[in-house]
């Protein structure tokens, strides 16, 4: 970890307790200079799926975990401390018995979701079922519970999780996994395995209709490609977790990120889920710092996946040649600035996190475009097609121009397919599009080195139907640190994680790491950007969080 | 943006036989012996505006054709080549072709980034050039293709009239009905995803054949229609009947008689056509489902430009310059090409 990224953390953590005091109890005082109550606009190029159980990207994070609490929650509280996770539905967090393979957890009494329904204990197992039957993004962090992976296979919804027990008298849920996992807590703690009420949550996707949650919100879908609408949640009581300062939060859906920019500039949208356009950046960076920052919240890796079941990235050697070929300081251009150059998979901030000593040549330096074209060369592959896949977002598409001209360079007869975001996730996860190679991306669900490696790289990840694991990542060395590994407490067992980075990394070349995102937070002149910036370590910003000026 | 290509030619006698309205007018003129071919050139020649702009297209035509010696020779890069870290010398100070902010160079008035970069470190001037060849290609084939399939689509419909041109004619009416920039879209959306597979031959997503053959297809109904209304005129008029009468069968009718008396019809509808294919490929361009980048045409630059207004306005208008030059001269050059063959034609694009 460097010292700027300690200080920024400091400085994160110093402002949150600035911010918010003690107050993670069940209301939150109005703040010195915010009001409670108002509305806001919210630009976003939407959630990929407003169905809890099927949402993936960050956005949809954002739109839905003030709707949907889980068993567990994360501290609803700004910087690093918003890691920690807190009792949600459930009393308290439990400790796991049985060699940590049994959680046993008693819901709150009275809960009750938006529709004003009673929160029953089979509803949590309701979630995991559809969790698992639609092969949801995050499935595979369900699947170690007992029986979980047989219902998968299996397809009838209507059969038993034996690893899941539930009583509804007395409000008590049993989870038994096969193996430990200490990734579990965390996984609870998210939005898609919140409860549900059972008898408006059938197996198919309810993207234009979500079921009702137990949040501070409730979420009205107006149109799934242009508006969405959080309102207050009259039935929501829950000690520990703040019930929102805003009274309604708009989502407005919107493809062009320079025309959102433009709107927070000019006071139309109060907040944008994304990063102000690079061509805007500098000007947002220089005229607006009272409402401007970046942190490098939440930790997150990007990296160009290498298809390793077929040509070319089948050959390690073509993988190495990428990862030779690769020049940061070309991205941080892409970028504008706000790319950290490593070569790491796990990126800083996350435990296990250890600088790797770079096989391929410093990551703040240059390519070393030689060795690459004699790599590929060897590999017998010089002059295969390859088709670089990316989003035609910006910098998306940016991005994958600058790494097909690389793959060019190195030998390869390289061209470049961009997709609209939503198709691009969807399509190279699917093993029959055969996609070689493209860019992909991933920020921290929860705190955990799992986080990264289970879905981006485990063999579990590829029995979701698009699957995360865009490279069709099998190696049984990775199964067997990843068995070892999910039961220990990721604080002791960091050597045994950094290791695996430098496996996936150095020994293997499963990836091609070139940096860490800072993201930024920018609101309009109403929003309270002193107190409420909401800048959190999990959902990068929490909207609970959020006030408007007095 | 709706575009309409509106021929009001009625479908009635007297607008049918061109020719006969070509030799009137050369009557009237006193030129006895004069073809109507030669007299159209004559009156073209003569229309000096006309000739300009259609100078004006030659040239641009001409300097878009020349992008591969510019690239080598002068740029030293090619279209797709990025810089992202280079540096160039301007005015003797060496300077970034892109800023560690991500901002691009701007006109550098040398042979290297004569018009500076794009957020790649593209050179703007170098992309522009292979941009244009892109965008005349896709008009020009477009127009060809639209031109063959539209005169084939009237010469039936009009010939064979009866279930043959009802069939046809609906099959134009459907495309008819759809606003052609948002058929265009949707079937550029669709054709940029899957790519088009008819029988065993395949074309890929990313292939400039998708543009051309969607601008080409959209567009049949507008030249179609009015080339099956002079066509029923046609198969009417004696000539065609002595055709008939000594044994000629319909194909050679078609081809032999009927084609050629449709030939100035063409011939004025085909600048129009061109101009129209540029300005619908560079719509598609701009929505992301016209040429696929990294591939440049005038229509995904500006739409790129336009992302990068604020610090690199040049990224849009330039390319823009170009098009509504190129546009324009055809346009006027159409204009000059329909007076010269048929003043009193009203054939007219609609934008």
């Amino acid at each position: 970890m460097t010292i700027r990224r300690v200080l920024a953390l400091a400085a994160l953590g110093l402002l949150a307790l600035s911010a918010c005091g003690e107050d993670d109890g069940g209301g939150r005082d109005a703040l010195q200079g915010s009001r409670p109550g108002g509305s806001i606009r919210i630009g976003t190029v939407g959630p990929d799926e407003y169905d809890p159980v099927l949402y993936q990207t960050i956005p949809a994070a954002q739109a839905l975990q003030p709707v949907y609490t889980g068993l567990l929650t994360f501290r609803h509280v700004e910087g690093a401390a918003g890691a920690h996770v807190v009792p949600g539905l459930a009393e308290k967090v439990p400790e796991p018995t049985d060699g940590g393979k049994s959680y046993e957890f008693r819901l709150r009494d009275g809960l009750k979701y938006s529709d004003g329904s009673p929160v029953r204990a089979s509803d949590f197992e309701n979630t995991i079922k559809r969790l698992l039957k639609l092969a949801g993004p995050y499935s595979s962090f369900l699947t170690g519970i007992v029986g979980a992976a047989e219902f998968q296979e299996n397809g009838d919804f209507g059969a038993d999780i034996p690893g899941i027990e539930t009583n509804n008298r007395t409000g008590e849920i049993r989870i038994t996994l096969t193996e430990p996992d200490t990734k579990l807590e965390f996984a609870l703690a998210e939005p898609y395995t919140a409860p549900t009420p059972a008898a408006k949550s059938p197996p198919r996707s309810l993207n234009k209709e979500p079921p009702p949650g137990v949040g501070p919100y409730k979420i009205e879908v107006v149109d799934p490609n242009r508006e969405f609408v959080l309102t207050r949640n009259r039935h929501f009581d829950v000690p520990g977790i703040p019930k929102g300062n805003l009274d309604k939060i708009t989502g407005v859906v919107m493809d062009s990120i320079p025309r959102m920019t433009q709107d927070v500039i000019k006071g139309e949208l109060d907040f944008m889920t994304e990063d102000p356009a690079g061509d805007l950046l500098p000007l947002v960076r220089q005229r607006y710092q009272d409402r401007f920052r970046e942190d490098p919240n939440p930790p997150n890796t990007y990296y160009f996946f290498l298809n390793v079941t077929i040509p070319p990235f089948d050959s390690q050697l073509a993988r190495e040649a990428v990862n030779y070929a690769l020049d940061s300081r070309a991205l941080v251009r892409v970028f504008g600035g706000r790319l950290q150059p490593s070569c790491n998979f796990l990126p800083p901030g996350v435990v296990g996190y250890e600088e790797l000593d770079c096989k391929y040549g410093d990551p703040n330096g240059g390519a070393d475009l030689e060795k690459a074209r004699e790599l590929v060369e060897r590999s017998g592959y010089e002059g295969e097609e390859v088709t670089v896949w990316t989003s035609s977002g910006d910098p998306w598409e940016a991005i994958g121009d600058y790494y097909r001209d690389v793959l060019a360079q190195i030998g390869f007869e390289a061209r470049m397919k961009a997709l609209d975001q939503q198709l691009f996730f969807e399509l190279t996860g699917l093993r029959r599009t055969k996609a070689q190679t493209g860019f992909t991306s991933w920020l921290q669900d929860f705190p955990h080195p799992g986080d990264f490696f289970e879905p981006l790289l485990g063999a579990d990840a590829l029995k979701a139907e698009p699957t995360l694991n865009n490279g069709f990542v099998n190696d049984p060395h990775i199964e067997e640190a990843l068995d070892a590994l999910r039961g220990e407490d990721p604080e002791r067992a960091a050597g045994e994680w950094a290791e695996l980075d430098d496996y996936v990394v150095n020994e293997k070349a499963y990836v091609a790491p070139y940096g860490n995102e800072k993201t930024s937070t920018f609101f309009s002149e109403r929003m309270d950007f002193e107190n409420c910036s909401g800048v959190h370590p999990v959902w990068k910003n929490d909207w609970i969080l959020f006030c408007l000026k007095e | 943006m709706e575009e309409r290509l509106d021929s009001v030619l009625p479908e009635g006698v007297e607008t049918a036989v061109r020719s006969d309205a070509l030799e009137e007018t050369a009557e009237r003129e006193h030129v006895a012996g004069v073809g109507p071919w030669r007299l159209a050139a004559r009156r073209l020649r003569r229309d000096r505006i006309a000739m300009g702009f259609g100078m004006v297209f030659l040239v641009l035509v001409v300097i878009c054709l020349a992008a591969p010696t510019w690239a080598t020779d002068v740029a030293h890069t090619g279209p797709l080549k990025n810089h992202l870290t280079d540096t160039v010398v301007v005015d003797g100070e060496r300077k970034d072709v892109v800023s560690l902010d991500g901002v691009p160079i701007g006109p550098t008035w040398q042979g290297e980034f004569f018009l500076g970069a794009d957020t790649n470190g593209r050179d703007t001037a170098v992309r522009l050039l292979y941009g244009g060849r892109n965008s005349l290609e896709i008009g020009v084939l477009a127009a060809l293709i639209t031109t063959v399939l539209a005169v084939w689509a009237g010469l039936l419909a009009g010939y064979a009239r009866g279930f043959t041109d009802a069939v046809i004619s609906r099959s134009l009416d459907v495309i008819w009905a759809y606003p052609v920039a948002l058929l265009a879209i949707a079937l550029g959306t669709a054709l940029s995803l899957q790519g088009l597979q008819i029988g065993p031959i395949e074309i890929s997503g990313e292939s400039k054949l998708i543009p051309i053959l969607i601008i080409a297809v959209v567009y049949v109904p507008y030249m179609a229609r009015p080339l099956r209304g002079q066509v029923l005129a046609l198969r009417e008029r004696d000539f065609v009947e002595a055709a008939r009468a000594q044994g000629a069968g319909p194909v050679r009718i078609m081809l032999t008689e009927i084609l050629p008396n449709l030939s100035s019809t063409i011939v004025v509808f085909f600048p129009l056509m061109v101009a129209n294919a540029i300005l619908l490929e560079a719509a598609l361009g701009f929505l992301g489902v016209g040429v696929r980048a990294p591939e440049p045409s005038w229509g995904n630059m500006i739409g790129d430009g336009v992302k990068h207004i604020l610090t690199g306005p040049h990224l849009a208008i330039v390319p823009g310059i170009m098009l509504v030059a190129t546009v324009l001269a055809l346009n006027v050059f159409g204009d000059g090409v329909r007076d010269a063959f048929d003043p009193r034609a009203r054939i007219h694009l609609e934008h």
